[in-house]
C-alpha cells in the first residue's frame, strides 16, 4: 500500500507554506525542505529510526527554489522516496531541479505577476474605488496563481518523479509571464497619468509629473533611492523656508 | 499620532503576522504594503488613510525584488507602522510626507534585520554534513524559527508605530505648503510607477503608451 495517502499529501501542501521558516545563509532552505517532508519520510522509515534520521540529514542539505515551486520538488522526491531510490540519485536530482524551479519563479511571480497585481490594486485606489475592494482585487488575483501553483507543483512531482522536467518544459509558464507583462505594461502606464491627475492641478504641475514619470522610466530599478531624496530634500528646505521667515 | 493601546497591541501583532507572511509561511502577500498598511489603517481607525499611505509605499516598494540570498528592504512592517502612525493624525500631505520618509528608512531597517534572522537561523539549522537527525528536534528548530520572525515582525512594527506617532505628534513637519508637499507626492507617485515599466521590458512600450493614452482619456472624462 502507498505511504502517499491523502493525509500525507495534505501534509505536504500544507507544509509547503512553511518551507522558508528557517530560511538561513548556509542551507538556504534546506532545513525547511527537510520539514516540508516529514510526513513522507516518518512513513517510508517508520520501522528503522536510524534510517529515518540518515534521510532526514539528506534533505536537510542546501536545497533552493521558489517558495511556491518547491511543491514539484517534494512531491518528486516523496514519489522517490517510496519507490525506495538511492540517496546518490536524490541528491543528482534535487541539485538538477533547484536552478529551474527558482528561475521559473522568479521570473513568473516575483518578475510579473505580483507587480502586474499591485499596479491593478493601485489603478483600482487612484480610480477611486473602495479600499476593500483594492486589497480583495490584489489578493484573490495574485492567490489564485499562487496556490494553483502549489496544487499543481505537487501534482506533478508525485505523478511523475524523476520525469518532472518535461512537464515543467510543457507548462505555460512563459505564456503566462509574458501575458502578466504585458497587463503590468499595461497598468503601469495607466497608473503613471491617473497619479499625476490626482496631483497636477496647473499645466506647468503636470508638465512636473510628466517630466517625474520619464525620470522613472529612466531610473528603471535605482528610482527608490531618488524618491527618498526627492522627500527628504521637500521636507528639509521647506522646514528651513519656514524657520528662517 | 500614537494610537490607542488596544489598536497598538493589534498592530504589533499584526506587525508579527505581516513578517511571516513575508517569508517564512504562507507568502499570501498581506505583507506588501498596499495590504499591511491598509489593513494596519483599518485597525487604527481608517482603512481609507491606510490604503493612502499602502498606495505610496506599494509603488515604491514595486522595483523591490527578492531574488536569492540579496538583503532588500522589508516593506510589511514599515507599512504597519506608517500607516498606523498616520491614521491618527489631520491627514494632511505634509504629515504624509514626512511618514512616507520614515517608512523608507524602517524598510531598510526591516532589511537588516531579515539579514540577521537568516544568520541566526544558521545556528538553529543542522550543520552541513551531518549524517543523522532527529526528526523532532529538526521540526522544533524549525517551528521555532518561524517564532523568531513573528517576534521581529512585532517588535519592528511596534518601534516603528511609536517612533512615527512620536515624530507626528510633536509636529517635526513643519511643511505650511501643502501643495509643494503635493506635487512632490504625485512625482514621486509617477516616478515610481514609471521605474516599475522596466520589470516588464522595454519592448512593451507601446503598452506602457496604451495605458498611458487611456488614462488620459480617463481624466479628459472624468475629472
Amino acid at each position: 500500500m502507498s505511504v502517499l495517502t491523502r493525509g500525507v499529501r495534505r501534509a505536504l501542501l500544507l507544509r509547503s507554506f512553511a518551507v522558508q521558516g528557517s530560511w538561513n545563509y548556509q542551507t538556504l532552505i534546506g532545513t525547511g525542505f527537510a520539514f516540508v517532508l516529514l510526513p513522507v519520510l516518518r512513513r517510508v522509515y517508520r520501522e528503522d529510526e536510524e534510517a529515518l534520521r540518515e534521510a532526514v540529514a539528506r534533505h536537510a542539505e542546501l536545497f533552493n527554489s521558489h517558495p511556491y515551486l518547491v511543491t514539484v520538488a517534494a512531491g518528486a522526491v516523496a514519489r522517490l522516496e517510496e519507490d525506495g531510490a538511492p540517496p546518490e540519485t536524490l541528491r543528482r536530482f534535487k541539485s538538477a531541479l533547484r536552478g529551474s524551479l527558482g528561475t521559473i519563479g522568479d521570473r513568473l511571480v516575483w518578475q510579473a505577476w505580483r507587480p502586474a497585481c499591485a499596479i491593478l490594486a493601485i489603478v483600482l485606489l487612484l480610480l477611486g474605488l473602495p479600499w476593500w475592494a483594492a486589497v480583495s482585487a490584489f489578493l484573490l488575483a495574485y492567490n489564485a496563481l499562487h496556490l494553483w501553483l502549489r496544487a499543481w507543483g505537487l501534482r506533478v512531482g508525485l505523478r511523475d518523479g524523476l520525469a518532472v522536467g518535461k512537464a515543467l518544459r510543457e507548462a505555460p509558464f512563459q505564456r503566462l509571464g509574458d501575458r502578466a507583462s504585458d497587463a503590468g505594461a499595461f497598468l503601469a502606464g495607466l497608473a503613471g497619468i491617473l497619479a499625476l491627475g490626482s496631483a497636477a492641478r496647473a499645466p506647468a504641475e503636470y508638465a512636473l509629473g510628466v517630466a517625474a514619470l520619464a525620470a522613472g522610466l529612466w531610473l528603471g530599478l535605482r528610482v527608490r533611492w531618488a524618491v527618498w531624496a526627492v522627500l527628504v530634500a521637500v521636507w528639509a528646505v521647506d522646514t528651513i523656508v519656514v524657520a528662517t521667515s | 499620532m500614537i494610537p490607542e493601546p488596544g489598536a497598538l497591541l493589534l498592530l504589533v501583532a499584526f506587525g508579527g503576522v505581516v513578517a511571516v507572511d513575508g517569508t517564512s509561511l504562507g507568502q499570501f502577500m498581506l505583507s506588501r504594503p498596499v495590504v499591511a498598511a491598509t489593513l494596519a489603517g483599518w485597525i487604527a481607525g481608517s482603512p481609507e488613510q491606510g490604503a493612502l499611505v499602502g498606495l505610496f509605499l506599494e509603488a515604491f516598494h514595486l522595483t523591490v525584488l527578492p531574488v536569492g540570498a540579496a538583503r532588500y528592504p522589508e516593506g510589511g512592517p514599515a507599512a504597519v507602522a506608517a500607516a498606523g502612525a498616520y491614521a491618527g493624525t489631520s491627514h494632511s500631505y505634509s504629515a504624509l510626507l514626512v511618514v512616507l520618509v520614515f517608512a523608507l528608512l524602517w524598510e531598510r531597517v526591516g532589511g537588516v534585520s531579515v539579514q540577521w534572522l537568516r544568520q541566526t537561523n544558521v545556528r538553529l539549522s543542522p550543520p552541513p554534513g551531518r549524517t543523522s537527525i532527529r526528526s523532532g528536534r529538526l521540526e522544533r528548530r524549525h517551528l521555532y524559527a518561524v517564532g523568531v520572525d513573528f517576534a521581529r515582525g512585532m517588535a519592528l512594527a511596534g518601534a516603528g508605530t511609536l517612533l512615527f506617532g512620536w515624530v507626528l505628534q510633536e509636529g517635526f513637519f513643519l511643511l505650511p505648503h501643502g501643495g509643494v508637499a503635493r506635487l512632490a507626492l504625485g512625482g514621486v507617485l509617477a516616478a515610481s510607477l514609471g521605474a516599475a515599466f522596466r520589470l516588464f521590458g522595454r519592448a512593451r512600450l507601446q503598452l506602457l503608451a496604451a495605458g498611458a493614452a487611456v488614462g488620459v482619456l480617463a481624466l479628459v472624462l472624468f475629472r
